[in-house]
């Protein structure tokens, strides 16, 4: 082995005294010393997360309703409680009805349905699990479905801008205490928050902390500010739960195959569309 | 050289008898234009405008005693919208010409036509002639005539603002011989070559500097007593006269600024250009043993962004032509590299390509290919299964060659925004050839910008994903061995074959960081199923952390090209049915 590694473990040792700064949300029983740590001290996030709840179906209350007729029960849509701290999220009025029309029409214009990258923070509590790959300069954030993933950048010293427009957008991280903050704006506009059709523009900026509770829990929050849809921030918050099962990993999710009937099924040589 | 020999004194004596005015008495010198390899752009003007290759300079053509000066820079673009809208050469039949020129196709150092809007290649203008346009694969536009008083290089057509007054400048300053072209176009004869101006449509043009034409240059005898006449008369210098570095002769060259933004150059009778320095080879010729940096975790730090751009163009396999060459020579490797950009350069404009040569920083790698095992450089024979169901595939081929494809599955999963599959992705393209590589204890990602995919590879034993559960790029499983990353992959659902390889491939990959700024690439093939045994390649990637950040390439996103295909062919198909 070589000497780094032990003049490396032995530096994280010091640090961690230092940097055990107590900041957990209320309620969360929990103590810091049972929050893995990086070798810096930091919170060690890597792993494979997963969300669990409804709010890949709405973020908001609602109660269970039809899918697809032809899917059943397996097509329906479960109830579930909300994700949105106050449950309300303040549109604009034309962002509302735009918001109706959305859910109205989402058979046909989810992005998710056509396996388009998911935005943030939907990536998040879609209903797979995703990984954190947690070093010095970047932690990566990969997502099985859509390909999609996002370099947090760790080594920058104020949030750049993002060099084009994007449907993950970019996104600069800092450690406030425990939590992870992560900034992210530069979207495109095109993604939208879940299957009910909520949605922003090119404007939105996110704010996302992932703050431990535990070895196996993440308290993730969002704070979601679009000057052009909502009439003020507001925020979601839930934990990600740890996938505890021994040998689990990411796997690859290529989902455009299952998009093509439906993308381009009305110009086959026989039509399926 | 040949355009000393034009009949310049005769020129000079109709030019001062027919515009008193003009104190200099210039002819055209050379024309300066923008291409990613000269010795192409030479052999180009050569086959298809008659122009003359200059024994001892490879960067010439010599087109009618006016030099065509090909200079390897970025270019902002092609002549459209600058100042000088085309440049002209004449041909004895026209329509054969063009005829030839279309059967030459779009393919490597081809000819792109420009219609007319009814689909036509030539036009006849009543009064002149007939003509028609094509562009050089660099980007300048050029007119075809069929004036045959005039053969050869015919003209320089600017577009000015107000053309009138951009001809008399050229007359005063240049000393062009005002005249008629067929008595129905008013212009300036420099010599037996004219230059013609039309109005610009809309606006002021586009400068000429760093675009596909340069600059056009005029000679004069005596530069310095022609300078001071045009300081008289106020023409702008932007570079006073000078005999510039590396230059080939002690002749004085000066640039002024012309109308309608054109750049023009005067240089002195005897100026035959700058010699240009090569760029240093990027390939690592230091043999000393590099210390892999560690990460503070202490495993081997192979983060950063890196770039495949140099590796682009080199072969899977030697050539057999090659087949004792240990290295190109760095020129041979810049011709290898064009010939590689100009075969997909009608698909792409040069500005969309990365591995251009004069846009990418690194050099061209002089590797002849990239097999290595076998030691012929060749993929090893197949099995007799294997060689079966090669003759299948390409039996299939051929019976669909020229069949418009009838759904998404006929095209490749390139095409279609799934993956180039492995060890494909890793391999540079033309663009977005960007690897970022960020590590975390007991885990790597490769994130490869092309499709925007990342794999996530664990550097500690895990157990393997069960046989049913198969994806694209298969399951990868890591380990450090010294400072190299290997990862063997298996679990390949054979949807993204390479080069023939079957869901049984087992492949190898070794990441060893050979240099601070240089990344070796190493990948053996093992398919028992297909191969007679296993073969090993290999290429390099270099870190340009500082300037690149990947972007997201969002493929299937914005696929309007996977509509545009299928809605073609279906097109295609109805035609057919019409016209059967």
């Amino acid at each position: 082995m070589r000497n780094r590694l032990g003049i490396a473990l032995v530096s994280a040792a010091t640090t961690l005294t230092v940097l055990l700064t107590p900041l957990c949300p209320a309620g969360a029983q929990t103590t810091t010393s049972e929050i893995p740590r990086a070798w810096d001290g930091r919170p060690d996030l890597n792993g494979i997360w997963q969300a669990i709840g409804t709010a890949h179906w709405n973020i908001q209350d609602h109660p269970a309703s039809a899918g697809h007729p032809d899917m059943g029960a397996i097509g329906a849509v479960p109830p579930g409680q909300g994700v949105v701290v106050g449950n309300d999220i303040p549109y604009q009025p034309w962002a509302l009805q735009q918001r109706q029309a959305n859910f109205e029409n989402w058979l046909t214009n989810d992005p998710e349905l056509k396996c388009y990258m998911p935005g943030v923070p939907r990536a998040t509590y879609l209903p797979y699990p995703f990984q954190i790959v947690q070093g010095d300069r970047k932690i990566m954030m990969v997502y099985g479905f859509a390909e999609s993933n996002r370099t947090i950048h760790m080594d920058k010293d104020a949030p750049e801008p993002a060099p084009i427009d994007s449907w993950m957008g970019r996104s600069h991280g800092r450690w406030d205490g425990d939590a992870l903050v992560v900034d992210v704006a530069g979207f495109n506009g095109e993604a939208w928050f879940d299957r009910a059709g909520n949605f922003a523009s090119n404007t939105l900026r996110v704010e996302e902390r992932y703050t431990p509770i535990g070895p196996n829990a993440i308290m993730y929050e969002a704070t979601i500010e679009d000057p052009n849809v909502f009439t003020g921030p507001w925020t979601i918050s839930m934990p990600l739960y740890r996938r505890l099962e021994e040998h689990v990993r990411i796997i690859e999710f290529k989902c455009v195959q299952f998009t093509e009937d439906l993308l381009y099924g009305h110009l086959r040589r026989e039509p399926t569309r | 050289m040949k355009w000393k020999l034009v009949a310049r004194p005769l020129l000079v004596v109709i030019t001062v008898a027919s515009t008193p005015g003009a104190a200099t008495a210039a002819d055209y010198h050379h024309v300066h234009i923008t291409a990613s390899s000269p010795s192409e752009a030479v052999n180009w003007y050569t086959e298809y405008m008659d122009c003359q290759p200059i024994s001892d300079r490879r960067d010439v053509a010599d087109c009618d005693g006016v030099e065509f000066v090909f200079v390897v820079q970025p270019t902002m673009g092609s002549t459209q919208g600058t100042g000088v809208n085309h440049i002209s050469f004449s041909f004895p039949d026209l329509p054969t010409k063009m005829a030839a020129l279309e059967s030459v196709g779009v393919r490597g150092s081809g000819v792109r036509l420009q219609r007319f809007p009814d689909g036509s290649t030539l036009r006849d203008v009543p009064g002149l002639f007939k003509i028609g346009f094509i562009f050089d694969p660099w980007g300048t536009r050029i007119e075809l005539v069929e004036d045959k008083a005039d053969l050869g290089f015919h003209h320089v057509h600017l577009s000015a603002t107000d053309p009138e007054a951009t001809l008399a400048w050229y007359r005063d300053t240049m000393g062009g011989e005002p005249a008629s072209l067929k008595g129905t176009l008013n212009g300036l004869r420099f010599g037996d070559i004219w230059l013609l101006a039309s109005e610009h449509p809309g606006g002021t043009p586009a400068t000429t500097g760093g675009r596909a034409i340069d600059h056009i240059a005029f000679a004069v005898t005596d530069l310095n007593a022609a300078a001071a006449v045009m300081r008289q008369q106020g023409v702008v210098f932007q570079e006073e006269p000078k005999v510039p570095e590396n230059a080939r002769t002690a002749a004085q060259r000066a640039f002024v600024a012309g109308p309608d933004n054109v750049r023009v150059a005067i240089v002195e009778s005897g100026f035959a250009g700058i010699t240009i320095e090569r760029p240093a080879n990027a390939v690592t010729t230091d043999t000393a043993p590099y210390n892999v940096p560690l990460t503070p975790w202490g495993e081997p730090d192979l983060q950063g962004v890196w770039t495949g751009n140099s590796s682009h163009g080199i072969p899977l396999e030697r050539p057999e032509n090659l087949s004792d060459v240990e290295n190109l020579t760095p020129e041979e490797a810049e011709a290898r590299r064009e010939r590689g950009t100009l075969g997909s350069i009608w698909g792409y404009e040069r500005e969309w390509r990365d591995t251009t040569l004069g846009y990418v920083k690194t050099a061209p790698s002089t590797q002849v290919a990239m097999i290595i095992d076998p030691p012929d450089g060749r993929i090893p024979p197949r099995t007799a299964p294997g060689e079966k169901l090669a003759a299948m595939v390409r039996e299939e081929q051929a019976r669909t060659a020229d069949r418009p494809a009838g759904g998404p599955e006929d095209l490749s999963s390139w095409v279609r925004c799934i993956t180039r599959g492995l060890p494909r992705m890793m391999m540079p393209g033309v663009y977005n050839n960007g690897l970022q590589i960020a590590q975390g204890p007991g885990f790597v990602t490769i994130q490869k910008e092309m499709i925007h995919e990342t794999r996530i590879i664990p550097t500690t034993e895990r157990q393997r994903l069960g046989s049913s559960i198969t994806t694209w790029l298969g399951d990868p499983q890591g380990r450090w061995d010294g400072d190299s990353l290997i990862i063997e992959s298996t679990n390949f659902n054979g949807g993204a074959p390479f080069q023939g390889s079957s869901e049984n491939m087992r492949l190898t990959e070794r990441y060893t960081r050979v240099g601070e700024t240089r990344l070796e690439y190493r990948f053996t093939i093992d398919d028992q199923t297909i191969w007679t045994r296993p073969w090993t390649g290999v290429f390099h990637f270099d870190l340009d952390d500082e300037q690149y950040e990947l972007v997201e390439y969002a493929c299937h996103e914005g696929n309007y090209g996977m509509t545009n295909i299928l809605s073609g062919a279906r097109a295609r198909d109805a035609a057919e049915v019409a016209s059967p």
